[in-house]
């Protein structure tokens, strides 16, 4: 029954927890996984643990529907499955910094505008929920009624959303000049003051799993982890 | 016409807890010409977004002819107190410049022969009457900010206040903010202004209030304020005199914070 | 040496040329202050002598411009970047944005040229030296007051090593502190020998720093010469820009027959005071 259970739970101990344990997040990763996976997890226990289709070996029987051990073994596999799949986006998040990611793209080839795409993104958001504060007030001293009906409010949204819209353009035109007036539009790549270092044993690792990911493969095609 | 008052106003904001406003005490009688000068982060752009609602004491109260404005919405306090912001462009929306100064009006409830006469006289006040169907966008940024001004001078507020009205205008704009300001005064209105120009402010106002760290530590006419004993805390919060002042200080003229004071007190020596 | 030969331009899409045969020389050394009303073509001069226009912002462009008496017509923007390097009023949208500290904010410009690193991190110094911002180079440049970060926009300029500043209103949208910061810092690179062209209304700033200047009306140059003979014209309140305040007083004071021997001595004075 647990045969089908060897393959991914090796690679979510080797591609997942080592790596997490070695980068000091483990903690944060288990905590982190298992609140996104819980739902699905649930789900898919209950359902292949009670619905499994040859199921024969009874391990309970509630009322009209039993659980088998066949469909007890399905379900552990898709769950170990699920966590190597969850545990690894959630171990890219904990363990990267951003900054870090997109300096180290660019030293590798990625264009600077993309990097730069990347790093300014962020901030937009928060500027233009700033922008929208101080429009409103402005609109609000004018007698636009934010405290009335709900028809009167639907009203105000031009007022606010206009000047929003209008403004963050205008700024996009501004922060254009001045970038091209700082030479950003040169092609080719530019120069980096730092970027993340990288040590032998981390290029081993990354070695090893690339290695892993292969020989995993391989043995799946092969048949020899079912 | 109403009269203000702000009684130990205390504003501290909910993100990062800076006091803003930190215990002021003021009154603003009908019809004054008040300034009110200090550093960015001195407190007085929060002080006076308490006058019209848009912020609510934390502790205090702010009252509007002896009634508290806690009573009332923002909306209802834009009839009394008008607020004209500094950066035009964070509230210019509408695609000419008569809609955009019928907007605050309109939210007032004025309407037909009353709203356009309301339009015609801010837009004459202002300079912008020939261009009442211009796109506020193909007006340069000055005229912009007078345009501004125009759509709060039209809801004929008994209260007005401006927000750094002298910034980013040049000498043709700040000679028609500083005439909207004299009309408005000779109409009885009260006039409230913050403003960096020490030269706007001695020159067009009766009482200057100096404010720093939230407080207030000035309070008088600009030849108190301006004077000699009063420099050593206008220095305090970088804040310097107008030249007149400095030049009839050393004269022995005494206070004489504008050119025309220092003009006729040289011209009275003989 | 930056000149403006006989220049003309036209904003896309605009019915009438905004600047009209221009012509104007900005020495090696030389502070060049531009006064003039609300859209009499300053910013837009500015923009043509960068070469933003029409480089980045299209339109057309008749006229030369020439740096060094050769023509820039052929080269692409980045390459006009260490030659002239402009600032704008607006000390926020002039941060690129991308930067964590003020150092790497700084560096900005010289990473883009793709110069060799050390050279980056020796004008990076040298630039926070030239504007004394040492003490913010760990500070995030979104958190700074908008004087101390127009500071950092024209310490990010200085780094590309250009041959020539120009500045837009640089304290338009600063309170008295930061204009005090930052008009101090402009005196010192000034005195230093920089060559700016600046533009403000803050005539008083413009007596205290340049060494020339020129008025501009409905895009077209009309007065032009020494700082203290063109402030103290006459006709410029005629093109909009306010007297600076020693020349008001010495106007009224001869309107009003007061002797100019006592406001000489008096502004004489003054000036000892104020300097102190």
């Amino acid at each position: 029954m647990l045969g089908g259970i060897i393959g991914p739970v090796v690679t979510v101990l080797l591609a997942v927890v080592f790596p997490a344990l070695a980068a000091g997040v483990l903690r944060a990763l288990v905590r982190t996984s298992l609140l996104l996976t819980l739902p699905i997890a649930i789900s898919a226990l209950l359902v292949n643990l009670f619905f499994f289709p040859g199921g024969h070996q009874v391990l309970l029987r509630l009322g009209p529907i039993t659980a088998t051990a066949e469909g007890l073994g399905f379900a552990l596999e898709i769950l170990v499955r699920i966590m190597a799949i969850s545990g690894a986006i959630t171990l890219f998040y904990l363990a990267t910094r951003p900054q870090d990611l997109v300096v180290d793209l660019e030293r590798r080839g990625v264009s600077a505008r993309v990097a730069f795409v990347a790093n300014a993104s962020v901030q937009t958001v928060p500027a233009m929920v700033e922008r929208a504060q101080q429009i409103a007030a402005a609109q609000r001293a004018r007698g636009l009624d934010t405290e009335g009906s709900l028809r009167r409010r639907v009203r105000g949204v031009l007022p606010i959303v206009g000047p929003v819209i209008l403004g963050s353009i205008a700024e996009v035109e501004e922060r254009t000049l001045a970038l091209e007036a700082r030479g950003f539009t040169r092609p080719g790549r530019r120069t980096l003051l730092w970027w993340p270092s990288d040590s032998t044993r981390q290029r081993l690792a990354r070695w090893a799993l690339v290695l892993a990911l292969l020989a995993l493969v391989v043995a799946r095609i092969a048949g020899r982890l079912g | 016409m109403p009269d203000l008052a702000v009684e130990s106003l205390i504003h501290v904001y909910r993100e990062g807890g800076v006091r803003a406003v930190d215990g002021v005490d003021l009154r603003i009688g009908a019809g004054e010409r008040v300034a009110i000068v200090g550093q960015n982060g001195s407190g007085k752009s929060t002080l006076v977004r308490h006058l019209n609602g848009l912020l609510r004491p934390t502790s205090g109260r702010v009252l509007l002819d002896g009634v508290d404005a806690a009573m009332r919405t923002v909306a209802q306090l834009a009839r009394s107190v008008g607020l004209v912001f500094q950066d035009p462009d964070r509230q210019i929306f509408a695609g000419s410049v008569r809609a955009e100064v019928e907007y605050g009006p309109r939210n007032l409830g004025i309407r037909g022969e009353e709203l356009r006469s309301a339009v015609d006289w801010a837009l004459a006040a202002v300079g912008l009457e020939f261009d009442a169907k211009t796109n506020p966008y193909d007006l340069g940024a000055s005229r912009r900010k007078l345009l501004a001004l125009a759509s709060v001078l039209a809801m004929r507020t008994p209260v007005l206040i401006l927000d750094e009205p002298t910034t980013g205008q040049d000498e043709r704009g700040v000679q028609r903010v500083r005439s909207v300001i004299g009309e408005a005064h000779a109409q009885g209105r009260s006039v409230i202004a913050i403003s960096h120009d020490m030269r706007f402010v001695a020159e067009g106002f009766e009482r200057v209030v100096v404010m720093r760290d939230g407080r207030v530590t000035l309070d008088g006419p600009p030849e108190q304020v301006f004077g000699r004993d009063a420099w050593d805390q206008l220095a305090a919060t970088f804040l310097e005199p107008p030249l007149p002042a400095v030049i009839g200080d050393r004269l022995g003229l005494g206070s004489t914070p504008t050119d025309e004071m220092l003009i006729r007190a040289l011209a009275s020596l003989g | 040496m930056l000149t403006l030969d006989e220049v003309s331009y036209r904003y896309a899409g605009a019915t009438r040329a905004s600047l009209r045969d221009v012509s104007l020389t900005l020495r090696d050394g030389e502070v060049l202050g531009v006064v003039g009303r609300s859209e009499a073509g300053k910013s837009t001069l500015c923009l043509v002598a960068s070469g933003l226009a029409p480089r980045t912002l299209g339109g057309t462009l008749s006229g030369r411009l020439l740096i060094d008496g050769a023509d820039t017509a052929a080269r692409a923007m980045h390459e006009m970047a260490s030659d002239v390097a402009i600032g704008f009023q607006n000390p926020g949208t002039q941060l690129s944005g991308v930067a964590t500290t003020v150092y790497e904010e700084v560096a900005f410009g010289p990473m883009n040229l793709g110069i060799a690193r050390d050279e980056v991190l020796r004008r990076t110094e040298s630039s926070i030296d030239a504007l004394a911002i040492r003490v913010l180079s760990d500070r995030d440049p979104d958190r700074l007051s908008g004087g101390q970060q127009q500071l950092v926009a024209i310490a990010g300029l200085l780094a590309l090593a250009p041959r020539h500043l120009i500045l837009d209103e640089p304290t338009a949208q600063l309170d008295p502190a930061g204009t005090r910061l930052v008009s101090d810092a402009i005196r010192r690179l000034a005195a230093g020998g920089a060559s700016i062209l600046i533009v403000e209304q803050k005539v008083d700033l413009l007596a205290g720093v340049c060494d020339r200047v020129l008025a501009l009306d409905e895009g077209r140059l009309t007065l032009e010469g020494p700082a203290g003979s063109i402030l103290a014209d006459p006709t410029l309140h005629a093109l909009g820009v306010a007297e600076p305040s020693p020349v008001r007083l010495r106007r009224l004071a001869n309107e009003a027959r007061i002797p100019s021997r006592a406001i000489e001595l008096a502004l004489g004075r003054a000036a000892n005071v104020t300097d102190a």
